[in-house]
């Protein structure tokens, strides 16, 4: 059996007085897509954070392919070149175009020269459908084209790991298909992906696990049929009732 | 009662004439104020761009240092910044004594334009910067100032014509510039006061908005199209 790709080992983080992440363990393993669920305030956000050490945990360790990453070791910058990032606020740097927010990561980090860096942004935007955006600035694009490109842009790094921190949740409803539809080709195609969403479609038909966060603890974890179905935990049954009822309502 | 001929009265055709006949002096010190202006200005941005940067990013003794120095500048009336680096340390002739005193005058306010731009630039463009793997140096530098120059334009539009008009308070150490050199010919004809007035505040009119109209173009021409998605 080989290393999973992810493991995470008694992660621990407070801000101030206040314990946002307890004691969370779990792996991942090449080629999964785990989906993060849990209240607002459960600390989704931070783990994810802590695992591209955006923000700097405060206790246990994280192995990034058998590789211990949360030490002071190992670089930050060698870090968040193997592990993707999608942001809730999307992000897309709003002096550069499409083209140019894929190919600073690729210019710049990575050391690429100008047309091998534009040919690989070029795939990159065909990837996710945007390849007649490339000249495009961010505020010329819709809210789901944005999200896209933000997409493209950490794909283009070829992430080991790709973090979604709610990748839908400031769009407009009836732009977050698209978004949904990329993350689920992706998730097809192999990519290890952890994602936070309240997109319970997306979860039911592409995640591999669903991790339910709560009080700072992972208080359960399973395949989605599983959690949707048959959870072990009231607290979980009760969440993602309510979460489903209010997709059905339409207010997420 | 005042009548129409008393308000012209001072306006006199043989003063107008003096204006005209001076007016290769008056160019030399107009020469003199762009000159000084442009220097001016150039050595503002130049420490006041660093400055606004280390108050944002710097560390606790760098910015530190910067605020205490920037404080200082900013609430000493330059004509007293101007007798210190001509009559008390004097640094050099009535040009350079004019120019360090506007310069870091200048940076002292610079440095709080780029401050302010820098800051307003959202959190998130670090944060996304920094998880491409961009080092924190190159994303301040590909991302962050790159926005936050173009956010500039408008505070340094004021910046640029205040540095323009205050540098007629060399006046103050005999720098032989544009207000300087008006004061040597009305001296010399009292008369002609209002005339040789009014010609060199036309003058510095002209400067002004031809500046601000050019900085507004600066501001066209590198405004990001569609508008900026991160304010």
């Amino acid at each position: 059996m080989s290393d999973p790709l992810l493991r995470i080992e008694h992660l621990q983080k407070s801000y101030g007085d206040e314990e946002v992440l307890k004691d969370i363990s779990f792996e991942m393993d090449e080629g999964d897509a785990d989906v993060l669920i849990g209240p607002s305030g459960s600390g989704k956000s931070t783990l994810l954070r802590c695992i591209n050490r955006l923000t700097e945990p405060d206790g246990g360790d994280i192995y990034l392919d058998g590789e211990l990453t949360s030490g002071p070791d190992y670089d930050v910058n060698d870090l968040r070149r193997e592990v993707g990032m999608v942001f809730q606020d999307i992000n897309l740097f709003a002096h550069l175009t499409a083209m140019e927010n894929v190919t600073l990561g690729l210019k710049r980090v990575l050391g690429m020269g100008e047309e091998a860096a534009e040919a690989k942004a070029m795939a990159q935007l065909e990837q996710v459908g945007l390849e007649n955006k490339a000249e495009s600035y961010p505020a010329e694009l819709s809210g789901g084209q944005q999200q896209r490109v933000g997409i493209a842009r950490a794909l283009a790094m070829d992430p080991k790991l790709m973090l979604f921190d709610e990748p839908t949740s400031s769009l407009d409803p009836e732009l977050t298909g698209e978004v949904v539809t990329v993350m689920k080709n992706l998730a097809a195609e192999g990519m290890t992906m952890l994602v936070v969403t309240h997109e319970m479609g997306f979860a039911r038909s592409a995640a591999t696990q669903m991790l339910f966060l709560e009080g700072g603890y992972l208080v359960e974890q399973g395949p989605p049929g599983q959690l949707f179905d048959d959870p072990e935990k009231e607290r979980t049954r009760e969440f993602l009732r309510r979460i489903t009822e209010a997709e059905a309502e339409g207010t997420i | 009662m005042i009548g129409t001929a008393d308000l012209v009265a001072p306006l006199q055709a043989g003063d107008w004439a003096f204006v005209a006949d001076n007016w290769g002096y008056l160019f030399g010190g107009l020469l003199l104020t762009i000159q000084l202006t442009v220097v001016s200005i150039v050595l503002g941005f130049l420490a006041g761009f660093p400055a606004g940067a280390i108050e944002v990013y710097g560390g606790r003794y760098s910015r530190g240092f910067v605020r205490i120095a920037g404080t200082v500048l900013r609430g000493t009336p330059l004509v007293v910044i101007l007798i210190f680096t001509f009559f008390v340390f004097p640094i050099g002739d009535a040009f350079v004594a004019a120019l360090f005193g506007l310069g870091f005058r200048s940076a002292a306010y610079q440095s709080q334009i780029f401050r302010g731009t820098l800051q307003s630039v959202s959190e998130g463009q670090m944060e996304a910067a920094r998880s491409v793997g961009l080092s924190k140096l190159q994303a301040i530098y590909y991302v962050i100032v790159p926005q936050a120059l173009r956010r500039s334009i408008p505070g340094f539009q004021n910046e640029f014509t205040i540095v323009l008009k205050d540098t007629s308070i060399a006046f103050a150490i005999g720098f032989a510039e544009l207000l300087t050199r008006s004061f040597d010919l009305f001296v010399q004809r009292t008369t002609a006061i209002l005339e040789v007035i009014l010609f060199v505040s036309a003058i510095y009119f002209v400067l002004t908005f031809g500046t601000n109209r050019a900085l507004d173009y600066l501001q066209n021409y590198y405004a990001i199209p569609g508008g900026d998605t991160n304010e």
